[in-house]
């Protein structure tokens, strides 16, 4: 065609690139989705017609059949029940068709799969203070199942796809007939077709979190306590990673998800917008510590043993924002005991901390051994002696009894 | 998806010709089922999807239901050709006097020893200690439990994949064709593919015995190499994937010593 050709295509390409650029910089925070702009999709009963929709279905009945007796499922009916009723409070048109799996696995997650089920991580269950908090995320996974997006995400992905192939191969074709190399050109597409996929996951995401806010308040719960959700995921991340040395990860082009700041602001709008005056809501905290309850020390113990400091004393600060008692102290003491280094005086403050679960009346039986045997080491026999007998008459057949009887004489 | 960590492991290495392959591994003592023998296959695992314009997966649910009759019954009808009672099981609880939870971690852990034979047969991260020793793998005494509860000589496990070009791939590969006459060559912008594999194993020892990799991959969409979904593609299948079970290396050194 003609000789600047080169030149001008090399311009053009960091002229397009920029502008890309630029334009893919503000797309990393979109706008907020308003609560009553999502409307459910999906009626109860709902069944795929689509070839595409039915194939997905097809193919989860079996990821489901291992979901549901992997040797992770926590199954203990109490808390299985109290789950599948708060999914079936929250869960819009489709409640009665949801299923919920709990998952033993201490780490802050949820996620539901095409075909209506979801599968909550025990982290989850520690981290959240009240009812309100657990329904939210749980109205948050309904959301996506309302709102379609598993089929809709494959079909943008799908359209996606085809358009880029389609226009690769004709930049190509039209490349070689007009004798010009057009393959930095289709670099930078597939960088953006790439990019607006990760948006596309993003403003589902939103959706979702708009959605959540609405559900969990037509249900009379507090929206706001959502937005309380990721507060606490922010200072968690941020303790974790103070600890480590490490900066906390921000928001990238990349995720899948909006930031935490970004939803955290998103769903308090939501939750001033979703608030009619006069009416009551509830965050339902003594139910939600009632039923889980049995499990908790499990999830503390978990947790604690992930070997994260920093974010263990975090949660536990946390949860003690509603009181401190015999069980949080005692994980206190855990996480300065396991850490145990000297520069930070964690065997004092180990010890502290046992000494003050004790003193509650739900201590475990482990809070008094280590009570004892951290008296043992200051000395104060008579004391230790009396906290290690405590100990013994709380679990009689402890793996270690026998040496406990000894030390006491 | 974890299941899908083999298959595309496997596609990654044996996916690369436009033919049909096949490589199969056994144990050093083995001899393939002959005379009358009880076959237990678990839960088949089969999809069958299309191939979108711009190449990706779709599940396709009647295809795979049709992929997965077709395969049962061809399967059924080469085994009782050789003396072999086959059982196909379709779901965990189905098998008498088993266990639902323990026949789900015998397929569990068969499922991390197939990915073990892959890493160290196919992939090509051989392991020194294993070399001139057949298929040296075993799932141990859940599995010769699993044979004393439900009596079967054999257990079969079986993955089978497969792709239909869309109209819209076939006409991408088409207009890649096309440009061929004006410098831009790009036919052989992949095709459908389909990749089986399945591993035996011994209930009375335990051991994997043997194991197979079928890959019929096509660089040009539109051309095929079976198709799951007619009785014949699926009989061809299951005939390249388990028709010539080779003997293991001692047992065929043996045959050439008499």
């Amino acid at each position: 065609m003609c000789v600047r050709c080169l030149d001008l295509t090399r311009r053009s390409l960091l002229i397009g690139g920029g502008a890309a650029a630029a334009a893919l910089h503000t797309g990393v925070a979109s706008a907020r989705i308003r609560p009553a702009d999502t409307v459910p999709l999906i009626g109860p009963g709902f069944k795929p017609t689509d070839e595409d929709e039915k194939g997905l279905w097809h193919d989860m009945d079996r990821v489901e059949e291992e979901i549901a007796d992997t040797n992770l499922l926590v199954t203990d009916p109490n808390i299985t029940g109290y789950l599948r009723e708060l999914i079936g409070t929250v869960g819009g048109p489709a409640a009665k068709d949801f299923r919920i799996y709990l998952m033993r696995i201490p780490d802050f997650n949820a996620m539901m799969f095409p075909t209506g089920f979801a599968v909550v991580f025990s982290g989850l269950l520690l981290r959240m203070r009240n009812e309100a908090q657990l329904a939210g995320v749980i109205a948050h996974e309904c959301g996506h199942f309302l709102r379609r997006h598993e089929i809709r995400s494959w079909r943008d992905q799908r359209r996606k796809t085809d358009l880029f192939s389609i226009g690769a191969m004709l930049a190509g074709i039209g490349g070689a007939g007009a004798g010009v190399y057009l393959g930095n050109y289709v670099q930078l597409a597939q960088l953006g077709t790439l990019l607006s996929l990760f948006k596309y996951s993003r403003e589902m995401e939103a959706e979702a979190d708009a959605m959540s806010a609405k559900l969990i308040a037509q249900a009379g719960y507090d929206p706001m306590e959502i937005s309380t959700v990721w507060l606490q995921l922010i200072g968690e991340e941020q303790a974790s990673a103070a600890y480590r040395g490490k900066h906390r990860q921000h928001g990238s082009l990349f995720d899948t998800h909006p930031s935490d700041d970004a939803r955290m602001a998103d769903l308090r709008a939501d939750a001033l917008e979703l608030k009619v005056p006069g009416k009551v809501y509830n965050d339902y905290r003594e139910r939600y510590l009632a039923a889980i309850g049995p499990i908790r020390p499990m999830l503390l113990d978990d947790q604690v043993k992930l070997n994260d400091p920093g974010a263990s004393e975090y949660l536990l600060q946390t949860l003690a924002q509603d009181g401190w008692n015999g069980l949080l102290r005692f994980y206190e003491g855990e996480v300065w005991r396991l850490r145990n280094r000297p520069a930070f005086h964690d065997e004092e403050r180990a010890a502290q901390s046992y000494a003050a679960a004790v003193v509650y009346p739900d201590a475990p039986a482990d809070a008094w051994r280590w009570h004892g045997i951290f008296l043992l080491k200051e000395g104060r026999t008579a004391e230790a002696k009396a906290a290690l007998a405590k100990y013994l008459a709380m679990k009689p057949g402890a793996p270690d009894a026998p040496w406990v009887r000894q030390v006491i004489g | 998806m974890r299941k899908s960590g083999v298959a595309l492991a496997l596609a990654s290495t044996v996916g690369l010709g436009a033919c049909v392959q096949t490589r199969q591994y056994a144990d050093v003592q083995f001899t393939p089922p002959q005379g009358e023998y009880k076959l237990l296959v678990l839960r088949p695992d089969v999809t069958v999807g299309s191939l979108t314009t711009g190449g990706m997966i779709e599940p396709r649910a009647e295809w795979t239901d049709e992929a997965r009759a077709n395969i049962v019954a061809a399967l059924k009808a080469q085994q009782a050709s050789r003396g072999g009672n086959v059982t196909i099981i379709e779901h965990r609880n189905a098998l008498p006097g088993v266990p639902e939870q323990e026949l789900a971690d015998v397929e569990r852990l068969n499922f991390v020893v197939d990915e073990s034979i892959v890493e160290h047969k196919y992939l090509g991260d051989y392991l020194p200690t294993k070399r001139g020793r057949g298929l040296d793998w075993t799932l141990g005494a859940d599995a010769v439990k699993l044979g004393r509860q439900s009596g079967y000589d054999y257990a079969l496990f079986l993955h089978a994949e497969d792709q239909v070009a869309s109209k819209g791939r076939i006409a991408l590969g088409l207009v890649g064709l096309a440009g061929c006459f004006i410098g831009f060559c790009a036919p052989n912008i992949g095709g459908a593919e389909q990749l089986d594999y399945a591993s035996l194993v011994d209930l009375k020892t335990g051991e994997v015995v043997w194991f197979n990799v079928v890959d019929a991959a096509s660089q040009v969409p539109g051309i095929k190499f079976g198709d799951l979904r007619t009785p014949e593609g699926a009989a061809q299948m299951v005939e390249r994937l388990l028709g010539r079970m080779k003997p293991g290396q001692d047992v065929r050194s043996e045959k050439a010593r008499r």
